[in-house]
């Protein structure tokens, strides 16, 4: 009984230690959002210290606010992720379940175009968005990232698609039911579990690139990442103030995260066994 | 920084009270607008007043609008806060597009290349002039200064602009971006600790090694020295320069590039055994507000950097260390040379604009380069960030300057005018259009050392061969 | 079924409405990443240097040619080399390593998944920063802090050469162990347990157990993150280039910061596009390696 006491105290202490592994990076930049710059510099580093919502209320609302660029990064990655999901809907659809001509290569060609490495797209990008004046333009941004958000999607979307069983299709087309009101009323509403992994999904990767958004992107269109990353390159670095600005970057990703918990691990696992997905 | 952008209504009263004085003082009677009364159509005509006592006009591209890339920096934010002035001045309506200093020179050298003419002027970096120059990117502005229905010279006064900083960046002898706002490097010391051990601040790099072995006391968590040791044309890049030409080296030999020389490997050396012996190790990732910060930490005893880092040091939410900062020029290397960096913010024009939008964008320069909105963006700045890099010789010289600067610390003023008269040095850096694929590979080069992945003269070799291959083409 | 003489044409309508369903996210795909990628290859061919716009021409195979006798490229190689294989092999070991432990913790389950759910949603440019300003500064920072109450003394983890390449090594192995180790955990959740028990009546011992029965039955999990997680580290780049930026010196610049540093630092765009081109033929020929083994397997 004692030997099985200890094991069990073992194993709690072994996952506590993950646990702090993996969550206190986080805390501690919460704990030093919430420091002045005088505590942040202070050695030994401050455990106990006053708290105050200053650096918050200056990111916010002050003289370098990044509320434009959560804007910019909001209306980037949300209409990315609406545009992606619906051409990747239909298209997984057509890979999963219809007699598409060339389906397996049509599939492969899909799951290539997502190892291409972005660092190898940006000098093409970069050049045809300057050519027609698309650089620094949400529209701009909007085309590029629904290139690596697509593949990903109509993936994942497929290893949904295929779950649901044959003979609700049939039986639908069998009362002559079109196959646009199959799809809509029969097979989207099976799959809608998965339609929310995915737009979660989507969602993630837009929201938290940044390769693309530092170089094409500019000052009418900066997602937080990229403001927030200038915050270190500039004048003097405010430690406080970053750590502020990174959690609340950071907050809509981890309460989407937190709210889809199971989803998102079923997604990761269904991703993993049929596709893949590229971060 | 703290910056205050909007506060326009307290901004303006500043600047009327104060303009009385200002204007007696440094430009005679005549600009004296409105007197007492505070309202911001009066504030605003006071902004234009004493622009219009040049004889041009200023409403001839009225209607033009023109983009301005600059830095997210305070220096820029103040001009930007008195850009609706130039605006009612002139009828040219700018944007101001701000782009971290990582960016700005490529996203200005992309444009340029395109010939999309978005930017009409940016904050250029001196060293891209030959760059700029070699591909016609730019336009050369003497004939803008020459013009007299341009420049109304009596009044913009050129000659008084800090003549380094015009040779900084002009290409065979014609001036290519004007200096808007600029810096030098100079010691910055604990005057507590030098004057407690009895030391003074060093003449030469010889001493600055003395002193730094009686001030080292790592123990007491206080190092002697921090020198920029983060990879970057713009980091080590800055440092590195100054050592390698007090040490005597040259440039080019033959006409080539050569990095290689002995005198080059032995200011390298020097630099790295300064780093290693005296810095905190963390140094090898410091830039100059790391190196600030760690100074008003009251951590280190000496660095040499930009004389601007001041304000860092001078800062009540931050420092440890105010009353205790004292100032004094470069050592002297074993060449006898002391030498300072050259680095301005200048404003080129670019060549794919239209006419019309050239003389709109050279007005633009003009007002912002002028000794009135120097001063109105330094002393009379309404807002904490007053500059500290005006770039005038009469600023520098000007008693509220000197007022504004002295409560930096001690010897600040002096030590930063004289470094700028006498340590600046044209070929502080090679000037040559490859600068940015040189730089970038002497920063690499210069950080392996510093780290101890390599040793100076097999990184500078390395570099060598990589620069031959760059300049061959 | 339907009746055979509509048949050919039911089979065209619905050919026709795949298609239709198909063609938009094709149209996207192939103008968005095939397009630009022959664009990629022919710039690779080029000499464009926007810093030396004069010598721009036609340059052939000379790019590549370069790369040869170019030390950074091989440094870059060699570490892209260490840190794809370093980063895969210690996910799958430690995700595959907690997720057995986890499995036997009755309580608390959640509150892990939770926690290990946070690094994977943090956009690796946020963790590259978070790492570089609060976990790895000297003195300051959560590590140091750590070391130093252990008495291991303060380390320069991105100052120094080697140690800034562990320190690269473990933020990409921190945000995303937890990937592996959640979808080990799924899979072995979903191992039937009478296998176990089984075993466990055959008095196999807990390792033999593990190498005969447990682990051939999750290896096409393993696979998948192998292959998954080789392609994303392969294509890494903002967690570095936020961390040290490739520094100090070349110590972390990968290939894929080479090309970068090269194409937007230097202004080099055609070698750089010669460096992304060899990057991607990199990374189509270890997917196909892996697949052809995955099959094989």
């Amino acid at each position: 009984m004692s030997r099985r006491a200890l094991r069990a105290l073992l194993l709690l202490a072994g996952a506590s230690v993950l646990l702090a592994v993996w969550a206190f990076p986080i805390l501690w930049g919460l704990l030093t959002s919430l420091k002045t710059e005088r505590d942040v510099l202070a050695y030994p580093p401050k455990l106990i210290f006053e708290p105050t919502l200053a650096n918050y209320r200056e990111v916010l609302f002050g003289s370098a606010s990044i509320l434009p660029n959560l804007w910019s990064s909001l209306v980037v990655t949300g209409i990315t992720t609406i545009l992606t999901m619906l051409l990747a809907v239909p298209a997984a659809y057509a890979l999963a379940r219809l007699d598409l001509p060339g389906k397996r290569s049509g599939g492969f060609y899909v799951l290539a175009t997502q190892m291409l490495p972005p660092v190898g797209l940006i000098i093409p990008y970069f050049l045809v968005l300057q050519r027609v004046g698309w650089l620094d333009t949400y529209q701009g941004m909007i085309a590029i990232y629904l290139t690596f958000s697509l593949p990903f999607a109509i993936w994942l979307m497929v290893s949904y698609l295929e779950d649901v069983p044959r003979e609700m299709e049939e039986a639908a087309l069998l009362d002559r039911a079109g196959r646009i009101r199959t799809l809509l009323y029969v097979i989207l509403p099976q799959v809608r579990g998965g339609i929310a992994v995915t737009t979660i999904f989507v969602f993630l990767n837009a929201w938290n690139e940044f390769l693309f958004a530092v170089v094409l992107g500019g000052n009418r269109v900066r997602t937080v990442n990229v403001a927030m990353f200038n915050f270190i390159s500039v004048e003097q670095t405010l430690w406080a103030r970053l750590a502020a600005a990174a959690m609340i970057a950071m907050a809509p990703v981890i309460i989407l995260g937190l709210l889809a918990q199971r989803h998102i691990v079923k997604g990761l696992t269904v991703g993993a066994v049929k596709g893949g997905g590229r971060r | 920084m703290t910056r205050d952008f909007d506060d326009r209504a307290t901004r303006c009263r500043a600047i009327n009270r104060r303009q009385l004085l200002q204007h007696a003082a440094a430009f005679g009677a005549g600009a004296l607008a409105a007197p007492a009364i505070v309202g911001n159509a009066l504030a605003q005509q006071a902004g234009i007043g004493s622009y219009q006592q040049a004889k041009i006009n200023w409403r001839q591209a009225a209607g033009e609008q023109i983009t301005v890339a600059v830095i997210p920096a305070s220096y820029f934010d103040n001009l930007i806060s008195l850009a609706p002035d130039f605006e009612a001045l002139t009828g040219v309506s700018v944007r101001f597009e701000k782009v971290p200093p990582g960016q700005i020179r490529q996203k200005a050298m992309l444009d340029l290349t395109s010939k999309t003419a978005t930017y009409a002027t940016h904050a250029a970096d001196p060293m891209y002039y030959p760059l700029y120059v070699s591909n016609k990117w730019v336009e050369p502005l003497d004939r803008f200064v020459a013009d007299t229905t341009l420049t109304d010279n009596a009044w913009f006064n050129y000659e008084d602009v800090l003549r380094a900083w015009r040779d900084a960046n002009s290409v065979e002898g014609k001036l290519y971006g004007m200096p808007y706002d600029g810096e030098v490097t100079v010691q910055v010391y604990r005057k507590d600790v030098y004057d407690a051990k009895g030391l003074k601040p060093a003449d030469t790099l010889d001493q600055f090694v003395e002193n730094a072995k009686a001030v080292h006391d790592p123990n007491n968590r206080l190092w002697a020295v921090a020198l920029r040791g983060f990879a970057g044309a713009g980091q080590n890049m800055y440092i590195y320069p100054s050592l390698f030409r007090s040490f005597g080296g040259n440039w080019f030999e033959g006409g080539k590039i050569r990095v290689n020389s002995a005198a080059a490997v032995s200011a390298l050396d020097w630099y790295v055994d300064v780093q290693s012996r005296f810095a905190p190790a963390a140094v090898r990732n410091w830039n100059w507000p790391d190196i600030a910060d760690a100074f008003s930490q009251g951590t280190l005893g000496v660095y040499i950097d930009a004389h601007s880092s001041a304000a860092v040091l001078n800062n009540p939410e931050k420092s440890k260390v105010i009353g205790k900062i004292g100032y004094a020029r470069w050592p002297k290397g074993p060449n006898g040379k002391r030498v300072t960096s050259i680095w301005n913010w200048g404003f080129p024009i670019n060549a794919a604009l239209s006419d019309k939008a050239k003389r709109a964008t050279w007005l633009f320069i003009t007002w912002a380069a002028s000794a009135e909105t120097q001063a109105r963006t330094s002393w009379r700045f309404a807002g904490p960030a007053k500059r500290s890099g005006v770039n005038r010789t009469s600023l520098w010289r000007s008693p509220d300057f000197v007022g504004l600067m002295r409560a930096s610390g001690s010897n600040f003023v002096e030590a930063a005018l004289e470094s700028l008269e006498q340590d600046t040095d044209v070929d502080w850096r090679p000037r040559v259009p490859q600068w940015p694929a040189v730089g970038e590979t002497m920063a690499t080069a210069i950080q392996s050392a510093l780290v101890g992945q390599k040793k100076s003269k097999d990184a500078l070799d390395e570099a060598q061969t990589r620069i031959d291959q760059i300049m061959r083409g | 079924m339907a009746r055979s003489s509509d048949r050919p044409t039911r089979e065209r309508r619905e050919r026709r409405f795949a298609l239709v369903l198909f063609l938009p996210a094709f149209l996207v795909l192939a103008i968005g990443t095939t397009v630009p990628l022959f664009y990629l290859l022919w710039a690779s061919l080029w000499r464009i240097d926007l810093s030396m716009p004069w010598l721009s021409g036609f340059a052939g195979l000379e790019n590549y040619a370069k790369m040869a006798a170019d030390p950074r490229f091989w440094n870059s190689l060699g570490l892209t080399v260490i840190y794809t294989g370093s980063t895969v092999v210690f996910q799958v070991v430690i995700g595959l390593g907690l997720a057995l432990l986890v499995l036997r913790i009755p309580r608390g389950q959640a509150a892990l998944r939770i926690a290990a759910i946070m690094p994977i949603v943090l956009a690796p440019v946020v963790v590259g920063m978070f790492w570089r300003t609060l976990v790895l500064p000297p003195d300051y920072g959560l590590l140091d802090l750590v070391t130093q109450a252990l008495g291991l003394g303060s380390h320069n983890w991105l100052g120094d050469p080697q140690l800034a390449l562990v320190s690269v090594i473990t933020i990409h192995t921190w945000q995303w162990t937890p990937f592996s180790f959640l979808v080990i955990l799924a899979s072995l959740a979903a191992l039937p347990p009478d296998v176990f028990e089984a075993a466990r009546i055959d008095r196999a011992n807990a390792w033999r157990r593990f190498i005969h029965i447990t682990l051939p039955m999750i290896r096409p999990a393993i696979a998948i993150i192998v292959i998954m997680r080789m392609m994303v580290a392969l294509s890494a780049f903002a967690a570095i280039f936020a961390a040290t930026g490739g520094g100090p010196g070349t110590a972390t610049e990968i290939l894929n910061l080479y090309a970068y540093r090269t194409s937007f630092t230097d202004l080099n765009l055609g070698y750089g596009a010669a460096l992304a081109v060899v990057l991607l033929a990199i990374t189509l020929l270890v997917s196909f390696l892996m697949f052809r083994l995955r099959r094989a397997a």
